[in-house]
């Protein structure tokens, strides 16, 4: 158990990114962290968070050295863009789950509905790790070839055909394999299979749960396809052809390569900002058409008078009539009036507790007044006023 | 006092954001008067005037950054694309007239989808008629018609920075190693 709090994690990681990414980088590179590596980590920034990084289960020992737990690996992947390459044998797998899975499901639609649903969830699950792995695939991939093509390391040409080819053979055809609608044997054809079967079963499966489960998946496996269409189109367009691709290089392909890794921080040409805005200018026309276009909304304007919006206090008599006889008889009118009053609206108003007064006026009731007893003071919104004590008896009874 | 040749228009051009081609006959104007057009530019507003072999741009101390960055991130797209359709792609940017079609295929097949997505400039093929006739206004492309549009001396400048872009990434790398 994690005894921070969540959100404690969260500004930990925020705080010590910087050390956090260098611990990222030596597990990515070396699959393990060197106690001596993070030490110096540490020590260079003067920051002492090892029993933090195990407290919060960021890192955990391996014998000697440490390892970056899987949960956080896979968060910084995300966020940096920068995946580990699967390689696709390690993908395949997908295919057996999601095989032996659709067959249980087939095997099964008539048997037990709570097993037949908790099968439906799994599969959905098992397409959607598949689906990104194969788009953190291709993402790498992407990235590695981009890299060749720019050549930043100024490798030579057959050092270039040399790693072009690797990335090839060992994983941009098995991966095309994997998802190559014509294959026969490929996860892509299984899933439209599985879509075809899906699509029957959510239009006339007879428990309306299992059929609404069967609409999601359903609806997932066709954005699932499409997206995997998309990647199957970049690997046959800009994988495969890779050793072609490399043959050229240039100066200016590798600057813009380099430039769209992150665009909105590098530095730009430049070119002059217009500022100055002259009616005779050529572009005045547009420029003023399009601020009309903007600003000139027809919409129907009406004025109130603010007082009118204000709520006007209406007196219910017959309501406040009602709410005291109930409550007789009553020691002191008056107490009672402010009681009622700060109970429905939390204040007493002057105008309120004069209008409650009427209610003295009423038939159904006896009137008692002491004018030797001393007045009580009720305060009001607006003034303290000094009542007399008043009694009040139903009418004929004492 | 005496004004050289399209003094209003070439004042105009510039301010305006435009570069003045060396096809356009005031060209010749601002380079046979480059000297006082550099004062000029420089006294009236503090700007400075770049005069190269076949185009004249003028510079303020604030640039358009968006709009910069927008042209840049299309040029990058385009000469990745073209090259990936086994195009000499500066060739084409030279000398190729491009229809807005073909364009949009490069675009939607592209990828670097996520970024052109992002980019409200690039996103859809009417938004990129826009940004190229955005272009066309400060002639860093000529339109042909409503369907086609070709690139203008003006390319230069971006080219240019993407080389100088890749050779500063060469230099830090080597630095590095």
């Amino acid at each position: 158990m994690i005894k921070a709090e969540p959100k404690t994690i969260l500004n930990f990681l925020a705080n010590y990114y910087d050390s956090l990414k260098e611990i990222f980088d030596l597990q990515k590179e070396f699959g393990h962290i060197r106690k001596e590596r993070l030490q110096a980590i540490f020590d260079e920034r003067n920051e002492h968070i090892l029993q933090q990084l195990i407290d919060y289960k960021i890192i955990r020992k391996l014998g000697d050295d440490f390892e970056f737990r899987d949960t956080y690996f896979k968060l910084f992947e995300f966020i940096l863009n920068e995946f580990r390459p699967l390689l696709p044998e390690t993908i395949q797998k997908y295919e057996r789950s999601i095989g032996t899975l659709f067959k249980k499901i087939r095997d099964g639609i008539h048997g037990d509905k709570l097993i037949l649903g908790q099968r439906i969830n799994d599969l959905h699950g098992e397409v959607k790790e598949f689906s990104e792995a194969v788009e953190k695939n291709t993402i790498r991939l992407l990235a590695e070839t981009r890299e060749l093509k720019s050549n930043v390391d100024k490798l030579d040409y057959k050092e270039k055909v040399r790693k072009a080819s690797f990335w090839i053979d060992y994983y941009i055809t098995p991966l095309n394999n994997i998802l190559d609608i014509n294959h026969a044997e490929s996860i892509t054809n299984k899933l439209f299979d599985i879509s075809n079967y899906v699509n029957v079963r959510r239009l006339n499966f007879d428990d309306e749960t299992l059929r609404l489960q069967f609409e999601k998946v359903y609806v997932f496996l066709v954005q699932t396809n499409d997206d995997l269409l998309k990647q199957a189109k970049l690997l046959t367009n800009e994988l495969l052809p890779l050793i072609e691709r490399i043959r050229t290089e240039s100066i200016i392909l590798t600057g813009w390569i380099e430039f769209l890794k992150a665009p909105y921080k590098a530095p730009l040409p430049k070119i002059f900002k217009v500022e100055r805005q002259y009616p005779y200018s050529n572009d005045m026309y547009l420029n003023a058409k399009e601020y009309v276009q903007q600003f000139g909304k027809d919409e129907t304007i009406i004025l109130e008078d603010p007082q009118a919006s204000s709520d006007k206090w209406v007196f219910n008599k017959d309501l406040y009539k009602e709410k005291m006889i109930q409550q007789l008889p009553l020691e002191s009118f008056f107490d009672w009036c402010g009681l009622t009053l700060k109970t429905d609206y939390q204040t007493i108003e002057t105008d309120k507790l004069f209008a409650l007064t009427a209610l003295l006026f009423e038939d159904g009731i006896s009137i008692e007044v002491d004018t030797n007893k001393e007045r009580s003071l009720i305060k009001t919104s607006q003034m303290v006023l000094r009542v007399p004590k008043i009694k009040i008896n139903r009418y004929g009874i004492s | 006092m005496e004004f050289p040749r399209h003094h209003k228009e070439i004042v105009n051009d510039l301010m305006g954001g435009k570069f003045i081609l060396a096809t356009d006959q005031k060209f010749i104007s601002l380079k046979d008067h480059a000297a006082f057009y550099e004062k000029f530019f420089k006294e009236s507003f503090g700007y400075e005037l770049e005069l190269k072999t076949d185009y004249g741009f003028i510079l303020s101390y604030e640039t358009g950054e968006q709009l910069s960055r927008d042209i840049c991130l299309f040029f990058a797209i385009l000469c990745y694309e073209l090259d990936k359709d086994g195009k000499n792609f500066l060739e084409e940017i030279q000398y190729a007239e491009f229809e807005h079609e073909k364009i949009d295929e490069y675009f939607e097949n592209s990828s670097y989808a996520e970024l052109i997505l992002n980019n409200n400039q690039l996103k859809s093929g009417e938004s990129r008629r826009d940004f190229i006739r955005t272009m066309s206004r400060r002639n860093i492309t000529e339109r042909n018609g409503d369907a086609r549009f070709s690139f203008t001396p003006a390319y230069k400048v971006f080219i240019d920075f993407a080389a100088d872009f890749a050779k500063g990434k060469v230099t830090q790398e080597n630095t590095e190693l």
